[in-house]
């Protein structure tokens, strides 16, 4: 019996190998993956894309002063933004206010993001908390500060005045230039990491080996460290850009009344003229615009590095 | 095993009982209730004028839901299909509260529910809400600055003045009323406000994004006058800022704050018991002391000495120019969008 038992016993271990083997390719076959994707997706459908389809067709419907919104199907609202050259201007200084600031956040951060990528000192986590330091403050917070530094009775004014360098306050406050300060301290942060995660995964072997060849500083710059930290810049760059596309707090506080930008544009016309929906169509065109832009933008970045790879694997 | 049930049994008797005292206690406390309101002094002042004296020795917990207007009138808007909204009594200026009233949102008021009510002075009452303070709006200058003292509107549009005039944004219909009123134009027709703004914008006025801005405007004198509530350059004098008022020739314009229950209010029971609290004489008093409005009740009486900085004369009562609301609230948006494009642009 017990030689009957052998074989037995060895069936069911080779059975209970199969069944195993086939539960695993079961596993294999039915993954939990796309299971546990589902919650998050469904939280994003019903937070996000449920609001967002509702402000959709907001945006075709009419406003009436004394009926607030009348359920329509036209394209008024998004007509009248692209008729409307005070709408349009509102769009290009915001165009304009977030490219300067993402090249102006890419120039900072650099020299920054390369120290940290590259310094051995044992301070390093405390520079790196330095950096992450200011994402702990409210971009009201940190706006609030500038106030009281770029006011006519600020630090900055009150320095100019007592060394004599001007005979009245400056107007710093509620400038272009204020807003650009603020935007740009608010998204370098963002800049620094993301570069800075991209310059350590490049090996000082590369630079030194450039170097060894007779690239001076400069060319290993332009020849070694700009090309192959592309794809930081690349990502960098559309984050703090699309940050800055929607900035409202800073050029509200910063920029004043007189200075309009989407994110405050659109707000008005929800809360102030109770227009939701043209603000519903301003929300999509704001969208809209960060997107093809974004898109372009790293489009032709990621052609050119492509290119340029091409260029140096047929040298 | 038993023992180990029993105690089971009894532990969950327990936690039961525990969970359910104070739900029978905020029941037995008479409940709660939100209060959507401004921030700073004015809630302040709530809590110490209204709250603490009539509201809590009732057991009623008050929830305040600070925002500026915009956002509150947003809310009310968003929730109007809702069964339950989420304040239980809003507070609005005079012309938001019309705005709003227009889509039906409040329950009327009645003396049966706000036993109060039948103080309130005939020309400031209104169906769909209750009038809680009021001011009027006035010019405020700097006496040292500025002499001789401005009488009328017109006197800011003086070219040597040019650069000094500055005003907060949120009052653009204000502004606006006041530069249609010197203009030929009426509480029905502001249109005549855009040339002689366009005028004052060529003498460089000011436009500042909020009240305290201008404050510190006024106190740091990058500007020397403004167009103000009354109650509001009381505040500022109180702080200590060098400014004077006049009640304008043309007359000066009341605002009033309201409060309504929206007809979506979760505690309409504690709402109205809120209104009725609010229309107290001791409650008026407590802001006008502090904050410089005048009560809306004819039963509050303002100590003289504060009566001669905040009140209006019967003669000054008797040439206000009352608001049009429902001129403002068709042409609100239009006049905004202009004040916004074409005098701040």
């Amino acid at each position: 019996m017990s030689g009957g038992e052998q074989p037995g016993g060895a069936v069911m271990a080779s059975t209970a190998a199969a069944i195993g083997s086939a539960a695993r390719r079961g596993t294999a076959r039915f993954s939990l993956g796309p299971v546990l994707v589902i919650p998050a997706t469904l939280l994003v459908l019903l937070f996000l894309a449920a609001p967002m389809a509702l402000l959709f067709r907001y945006s075709f419907n009419r406003y009436s002063p004394r009926d607030f919104m009348i359920e329509a199907l036209t394209a008024e609202n998004y007509l009248r933004f692209f008729t409307d050259p005070y709408f349009l201007g509102v769009l290009a200084t915001t165009v304009q206010v977030a490219a300067l600031c993402t090249l102006i956040a890419v120039l900072a951060a650099f020299p920054v993001a390369y120290l940290l990528a590259r310094t051995e000192s044992r301070f390093k986590s405390a520079l790196v908390i330095a950096v992450v330091f200011p994402l702990m403050v409210g971009n009201v917070v940190r706006a609030a500060g500038w106030m009281a530094l770029l006011g006519n009775t600020g630090a900055v004014n009150a320095t100019l005045l007592r060394l004599g360098l001007v005979t009245e306050p400056v107007r710093l406050m509620f400038t272009p230039f204020a807003v650009i300060l603020g935007i740009v301290a608010v998204v370098l942060p963002y800049m620094i990491l993301t570069l800075q995660s991209v310059l350590e995964s490049i090996g000082r072997d590369v630079e030194e080996a450039a170097a060894n060849l007779g690239a001076g500083p400069l060319t290993v710059f332009t020849r070694v460290l700009l090309p192959l930290s592309l794809p930081g810049i690349i990502a960098g760059g559309t984050l703090v850009f699309i940050l800055c596309m929607n900035a409202y707090a800073t050029p509200v506080l910063l920029g004043g009344p007189q200075f309009k930008m989407m994110a405050p544009a659109l707000y008005d016309q929800f809360a102030r003229t109770t227009n939701w929906p043209f603000g519903a169509a301003l929300a999509f065109i704001l969208m809209t615009a960060t997107l093809v832009l974004t898109l372009v933008g790293t489009t032709l970045l990621a052609r050119r590095m492509h290119q340029r790879k091409l260029e140096s694997a047929a040298r | 095993m038993v023992p180990t049930r029993i105690s089971r049994r009894a532990a969950l008797a327990g936690a039961t009982a525990a969970l359910a005292a104070p739900t029978g206690a905020r029941a037995q406390s008479g409940g709660r209730l939100v209060v959507g309101t401004w921030g700073g002094d004015y809630q302040d002042l709530l809590k110490l004028n209204i709250e603490d004296p009539l509201i809590k020795p009732r057991g009623i917990e008050t929830l305040y839901d600070v925002a500026t207007a915009p956002p509150r009138k947003t809310k009310l808007l968003a929730e109007r299909a809702s069964r339950r909204g989420t304040f239980d009594v809003a507070c609005l200026s005079d012309i938001d509260m019309f705005e709003m009233a227009q889509q039906n949102l409040f329950d009327p008021p009645t003396p049966e529910l706000v036993p109060n009510m039948r103080y309130v002075i005939k020309s400031l009452s209104k169906p769909y809400a209750l009038p809680h303070i009021y001011s009027g709006k006035v010019i405020l200058y700097n006496p040292e600055r500025m002499r001789p003292a401005p009488q009328s509107y017109n006197d800011l549009w003086d070219p040597k003045w040019r650069g000094r005039i500055g005003f907060a944004d949120g009052l653009y219909m204000q502004v606006i009323e006041s530069a249609a009123i010197i203009n030929g134009g009426s509480p029905t027709n502001f249109e005549p406000a855009k040339p002689k703004l366009l005028e004052l914008k060529r003498l460089e006025a000011r436009v500042y994004p909020s009240n305290e801005a201008l404050a510190a405007a006024l106190k740091s004198e990058e500007v020397w006058a403004t167009i103000m509530w009354l109650a509001r350059g009381y505040m500022w004098k109180k702080a200590g800022i060098n400014i004077a008022h006049v009640v304008p020739a043309e007359g000066a314009t009341p605002i009033v704050f309201d409060k309504a229950v929206p007809r979506n209010a979760p505690n309409k029971a504690n709402a109205w018991v809120w209104m009725n609290a609010m229309l107290d004489p001791k409650a008026q008093l407590g802001f006008a002391d502090r904050m410089g409005y005048v009560p809306t009740v004819t039963n509050a009486e303002i100590p003289p000495e504060i009566a001669r900085e905040i009140s209006f004369t019967p003669e000054q009562q008797e040439r206000f120019i009352q608001p049009n609301y429902d001129y403002i609230a068709q042409n609100n948006s239009q006049l905004l969008e202009w004040w916004t494009r074409e005098f701040k642009g």
